[in-house]
């Protein structure tokens, strides 16, 4: 058992630069870097451990909701309130296509291992898979069974998950050809899975993290203790899969241990809604996103 | 020129001049990522983010404002010259705001500060306002105990109301009492005020003594009249002087002789003599009361000219000039007329005044035309109720004139207690009215079984059954009420209205209750026993309803329950129920209070409607025990209940679901569906569409064999594959035969886009012989029931297929299934040795989802083959293997954490089995390839074995073109 004081509750760097609410932080693949993007319809590439603002990627039209990074760090994509995906070259910061198709706002969007496909979630209940590959600018897959706004995705080798505020996780498995259904009956905010793959902790709208187990589908704990209401809040593991991170719309941080659901650590992050934490994939150390405009880099 | 432009330095970027001919919208992203060229000043175009052009509206400027749109102008910024000689040194020049902005901007800043200009500032409003100001500014500049601005509204003392101001304003101080005879006070303060305000005008001063001469016989009658006035405070109060009494009607600050003060003179003096003579009427007033004095112009019939004209009152050419200085002209004319009149008038008030206390110079007139305006409160209508009307209305009370069509009958929902939920719900809401259910959905908000209020599962038919209720309810009240509503329509009594209001009157009003609703009753003869029974009934209803007995602790609460439920009102669910009771179980039991109080209350309806006298002594023990039976099973209910929420969420569905061919390509894997036609929309499983008995069982006995034989499996699961792969190779001759004629794909296979793979595959089953295709049709079905059957045989027969069938059936190939024979078995060691190293995660990895779709595939060919040489041994183990292989997918996410990292870690892992592929195609001893290997090796000796048609082979070549493609884009 890990003790609490391994978790990052120190502030390190704070990253200022976004105009407006940041929406989302992602550490890069292997955690040297870290994207965000948020309401000033802006993507900005940092390195949080020195706390230094890289690059601005401007070309949204609207504020940018999501962004994700392929494994070897060369390509970005990202989606927001303009409907459109935009797939970004790292280096030069252009960008080399936009998929257009989803009907309205897109909530996120994720690259595959391969950094071949796209798949996108959107408020117009559907996930659209698009092919980077290919110059086609259409989706090469598009998945509607679900009844309301998708706002989270995740994807395996060979699955693509999604969480929807019709209040399933759905699992698609592309090698069976299935789809697994998981109703939580309550709006489901944000999906991430664990390190491990199997299991998925889902961010629910009544104000609880879910942890299932993607094998059978069976609810393993809730969290609970934070506010979580009306915002697209982020919850992750952490790189041992001992915690369970998540924001909260009063400004904290909350850290629940995994089995036992007990909050570990909570502490005031920010001054306004933790939209986003990410964790670094291998050390003790996280970023959280806030609507107050601010990344702040959390260590041990 | 290219040499020659070297030579040159370029500053700034060239004008473009497309940048005209193109679009707006262009132009604006070119604006957005900062691609637009300085352009002069006139040629700049504003712009929003959407590229239309600024427009400023059509008044103000159109598409330019200013200078096109900036705040220069065509000379530019020329900036001030500065001379200074000895001679004459230049000033100093303060500088003020107003310096620098234009006139209508001076008029603006001008008309923005309205304020009350000092000499009329009446109450010191301003002045106060201008010194708070001002001690602010000192305050921000001095350091003070509390940071920030002290707001002064805080510390500010709460104002007097103008009405106090008004009084303080005349005199009257805190403490003192305002009388009657403060008109006297006020007499005398005005007195005074004249006198100090004809000492001002000289050509009065002989004109004073007259003037105070009646005052003071006023005064003196007065004292006669209350002589104790004198003595009190408030006459000794200081009269305020008014300086310059307003007497005129002319605007605030308006002075008709401004240009001409010689006038002014003769007009006071005028009025001072008017003032002399004891005339205190206002003119206004005087104006009113003898409309017929206004002769000017021809508004002489008005009231009240130029004063009084509302905004919506049409302004006439003759309003227009209400302040021009004729008016005054003509004014004083007129008052010279009226001079004589008012002499008249003028000796008379004192009599009047002295007895009813009228201000001196004024009569009381005959009949007044002042009428204090009085606001009656509104009429009561005759036939109004004072009944309150609950917010909610039930719905028996108010009848629609056309009743909204009826829900559509909606099945119930599977869930059983749900179900009961519902109807529970929606029996109390027609009892209860629209409140209840609103009451409920707040109070259930985040409670998901109670989602169907909210439009949740089972909405539809909560909504069906609320009407069903309803209309039930109606009928029942209807009944009851028919004769109430008719007999107290002109009177509701409180026994009814609480009986709307679904009241329980106190035990002592209950009787009187039993008896209003008796007399309602037409029929006489029960009046009586009514009146009896009812009472007890009631009485008894504690004793009798214990629906409860078995838990005394619910029991209890359901007491409170109903002790507070007709206290009426609203109940406060703080108290209600126990605190360690779930918000769901604390619901349940309300619902559960509720249906026992209503089946009572039923059981009373009943009684009131039928001839029941015989009954009354049956019914306490039957209707009690009902309510227990039922309440009992409610109960339990309950309990189901809460264990069903429990397992409600989460809900796991499966469906077929197909993905496209390219995106299983691009996710690196075989389409499931390769070949397929495609599904209806969401089909469901085939476990529901085919035959589901054995199916069923099937699956049941395979968990229950795996269940306890899981690592077991993992690790026999190798040679099976293994056998997998002979079979996949027997298989191959029959495809390879008709792709020897593309020696193009190998080169599509390796450099091409993947694309191309796509349509090799899915001309896979068309290239195939076209007497396969109607089997390919069938394929699915086939297999299908094949595989079931042969899954059970399988079972039966254990794991440990041997191998074998194929040997027997293809005596053509044994050489190489013995080598693979030998393989398998030396592979078997292999892959429990190496267990721990990478082979398991390899086969759990992408190799294996490979092996999985293969097998499919493979299994499917087995079957086109069928027909011809059926090998049921070989489908088999097929089966088997492939029933494996969706339990080991199950079984995948059990393992031990150290294995799947090592499976989710997937670069490195990746890169080593691309490597042994690789590393495949020049040593054929691994055990891992071996299928690959002697496909290889039949390779060799076929020419053209190359154009292989086994995915394997296929995926490992692109696998490795792919990664080829994935270095090449890396390194670019």
């Amino acid at each position: 058992m890990s003790n609490v004081s391994e978790l990052p509750s120190k502030e390190e760097n704070v990253l200022k630069g976004h105009e407006g609410g940041v929406l989302a932080a992602r550490f890069n693949g292997d955690g040297n870097y870290c994207l965000s993007c948020g309401k000033d319809r802006t993507i900005r590439l940092w390195n949080p451990h020195r706390g230094i603002h890289i690059k601005t990627y401007k070309s949204h039209g609207r504020e940018v909701r999501d962004v994700h990074v392929t494994q070897d760090n060369s390509k970005l994509v990202s989606c927001g309130g303009d409907r459109q995906v935009f797939y970004w070259d790292v280096a030069t910061g252009r960008v080399i296509r936009k998929f257009r198709g989803h009907g309205s706002e897109v909530n996120a969007v994720k690259f595959n291992e391969y950094a071949s496909v796209v798949v996108s979630a959107g408020y117009d209940q559907s996930l659209r898979a698009w092919d980077c590959r290919s110059h086609s600018t259409e989706p090469i897959q598009i998945i509607d069974t679900f009844s309301d706004s998708v706002m989270s995705v995740c994807l395996t080798k060979t699955e693509i998950i999604a969480g929807s505020v019709d209040g399933t996780v759905r699992t698609f498995d592309i090698r069976i050809g299935r789809e697994i259904s998981d109703n939580l009956g309550h709006p489901v905010n944000c999906i991430s899975m664990s390190n491990d793959g199997n299991c998925i902790l889902a961010s629910c709208l009544d104000s609880t993290l879910r942890l299932l187990d993607r094998t059978t589908g069976e609810l393993l704990q809730e969290y609970k203790g934070h506010v979580c209401k009306s915002y697209k809040l982020d919850c992750c593991l952490t790189n041992t899969d001992a915690h369970v991170a998540g924001g909260s719309e009063d400004g904290y941080i909350y850290f629940w241990d995994l089995v036992d659901a007990s909050v570990l650590s909570r502490f005031r992050a920010h001054s306004s809604v933790v939209t986003s934490v990410s964790y670094h994939p291998t050390d003790n150390c996280m970023i959280s996103a806030s609507v107050d405009g601010t990344i702040k880099v959390w260590k041990t | 020129m290219d040499i020659d432009e070297d030579d040159f330095v370029f500053y700034g970027t060239p004008i473009e001049r497309e940048e005209e001919l193109n679009s707006r919208k262009k132009k604006a992203v070119a604006e957005a990522s900062g691609h637009l060229r300085t352009l002069p000043s006139w040629k700049q175009e504003v712009r929003d983010e959407e590229g239309r052009r600024r427009f400023h509206g059509a008044f103000t400027g159109g598409f330019s404002a200013g200078y096109y749109n900036t705040a220069g102008s065509k000379e530019g910024w020329t900036p001030q010259s500065f001379t200074s000689s000895r001679k004459n040194r230049a000033e100093f020049k303060q500088q003020i705001m107003l310096n620098f902005l234009d006139e209508d901007e001076k008029e603006e800043l001008e008309g923005r500060s309205l304020g009350t200009a000092s000499q009329f500032d009446t109450f010191g409003f301003t002045a106060a306002e201008i010194a708070r100001k001002q001690a602010e500014k000192e305050q921000q500049q001095r350091p003070s105990a509390v940071p920030g601005p002290a707001p002064d509204e805080i510390v500010l003392p709460a104002t007097e109301s103008i009405g106090v101001k008004l009084l303080l304003k005349m005199g009257w101080r805190h403490g003192h009492s305002i009388k009657d005879s403060h008109a006297n006070s006020l007499y005398k303060a005005r007195r005074e005020a004249r006198k100090a305000f004809l000492a001002f005008s000289s050509d009065d001063a002989k004109s004073q003594p007259e003037d105070s001469e009646p005052g003071d016989e006023d005064h003196k009658s007065i004292l006669d009249h209350q002589p104790i006035d004198d003595g009190f405070p408030s006459s000794q109060s200081t009269p305020v002087y008014i300086i310059n009494p307003k007497e005129d009607t002319h605007g605030l600050g308006y002075d008709p002789y401004k240009h001409a003060p010689e006038f002014r003179e003769k007009k006071r003096t005028r009025v001072s003599g008017k003032r002399g003579s004891g005339n205190k009427q206002a003119l206004s007033i005087k104006d009113s009361l003898f409309g017929l004095k206004f002769t000017f112009g021809p508004s002489a019939g008005r009231a009240a000219p130029g004063f009084g004209i509302g905004a919506l009152e049409d302004y006439d050419a003759e309003d227009e000039d209400v302040y021009a200085s004729a008016y005054d002209i003509e004014d004083t004319y007129i008052q010279e007329d009226e001079e004589p009149l008012r002499s008249n008038t003028e000796n008379n008030p004192k009599l009047v005044w002295k007895e009813q206390g009228v201000l001196p110079g004024f009569k009381v007139a005959s009949n007044s035309d002042y009428q204090l305006e009085r606001f009656d409160p509104p009429v009561i209508p005759n036939d109004f109720l004072p009944h309150h009307k609950f917010p909610g209305p039930l719905e028996f009370d108010k009848k629609p004139a056309t009743p909204p069509p009826p829900p559509p009958e909606v099945p119930p929902p599977k869930d059983d207690n749900l179900k009961v939920l519902i109807e529970g719900v929606a029996t109390l809401v027609a009892r209860c009215g629209k409140l209840f259910e609103d009451l409920s959905r707040e109070k259930n908000q985040s409670n998901p079984l109670f989602s169907f209020l909210i439009g949740g599962n089972g909405h539809d038919y909560y909504l069906r059954k609320l009407w069903e209720e309803q209309q039930k309810h109606n009928g029942q009240k209807k009944i009851a009420l028919d004769g109430k509503l008719s007999s107290s329509v002109d009177k509701m009594t409180v026994e009814s209205r609480g009986k709307i209001l679904g009241e329980m009157p106190l035990e002592r009003s209950s009787r009187d209750l039993s008896s209003s609703i008796a007399s309602v009753n037409v029929n006489l003869p029960f009046n009586l026993s009514d009146t009896f029974t009812k009472p007890e009934s009631f009485s008894e209803f504690p004793e009798v309803a214990k629906p409860f007995q078995d838990d005394p602790g619910k029991q209890e609460r359901f007491e409170q329950f109903l002790k507070e439920k007709y206290q009426g009102g609203i109940r406060s669910t703080a108290s209600a129920g126990a605190s360690n009771m779930s918000e769901a179980a604390r619901a349940r039991e309300r619902l559960d209070f509720e249906a026992a109080v209503e089946a009572i209350e039923k059981g009373k309806l009943n009684k009131e409607n039928k001839l029941y006298s015989q009954q009354i002594v049956g019914f306490p023990a039957s209707g009690g025990m009902q309510f227990t039976s039922g309440g009992l099973q409610q109960g339990k209910d309950t309990q189901d209940e809460d264990l069903a929420t429990k397992k409600m969420y989460p809900r796991r569905e499966e469906f077929q679901w197909r993905p496209s061919s390219i995106l299983c390509k691009r996710f690196d894997l075989i389409d499931p569906f390769m070949g397929k036609p495609p599904p209806p929309p969401r089909m469901r499983s085939k476990m529901d569409s085919l035959i589901v008995t054995s199916d069923l069982k099937a699956m049941k006995m395979e968990e229950a064999f795996s269940a306890d034989r899981n690592q077991p499996l993992a690790l026999q699961f190798s040679p099976q594959e293994v056998s997998k792969d002979v079979v996949d190779r027997e298989t191959e001759p029959e495809v390879q035969v008709e792709n020897v004629e593309r020696p193009v794909d190998l080169y599509k296979a390796i450099f091409s886009d993947d694309s191309d793979d796509e349509i090799e595959a899915s001309n896979f089953n068309t290239k195939e012989d076209p007497e396969k295709k109607i089997e390919v049709a069938h394929s699915t079905l086939n297999r299908l029931m094949a595989g079931d059957f042969l899954e059970s045989l399988g079972k039966e027969l254990g794991l440990e297929v041997p191998p074998n069938p194929p040997y027997s059936t293809n005596i053509a190939r044994s050489s190489h299934q013995k080598e693979s024979a030998i393989a398998n078995a030396g592979n078997d060691n292999i892959l429990s040795v190496e267990e721990k190293s990478f082979s398991i995660p390899i086969a759990h990895g992408v190799s294996q989802e490979e092996r999985v779709a293969n097998d499919e595939k493979t299994a499917k060919k087995g079957e086109f083959r069928k027909d011809e040489q059926p090998r049921p041994s070989e489908d088999k183990s097929d089966k088997v293997y492939s029933g494996k292989i969706a339990q080991e997918d199950k079984k995948k996410a059990k393992l031990p954490r150290s294995l799947h990292r090592k499976r989710s870690s997937t670069s490195s892992e990746d890169e080593r089995s691309r490597k042994r592929s690789r590393r495949h195609r020049y040593s054929s001893s691994d055990s891992y390839s071996d299928s690959s290997n002697d496909h290889r090796d039949r390779h060799r000796s076929r020419s053209k074995g190359r154009k292989k048609r086994s995915s394997r082979e296929k995926k490992s070549s692109k696998k490795y073109s792919k990664q080829h493609k994935h270095g090449s884009r890396d390194s670019q």
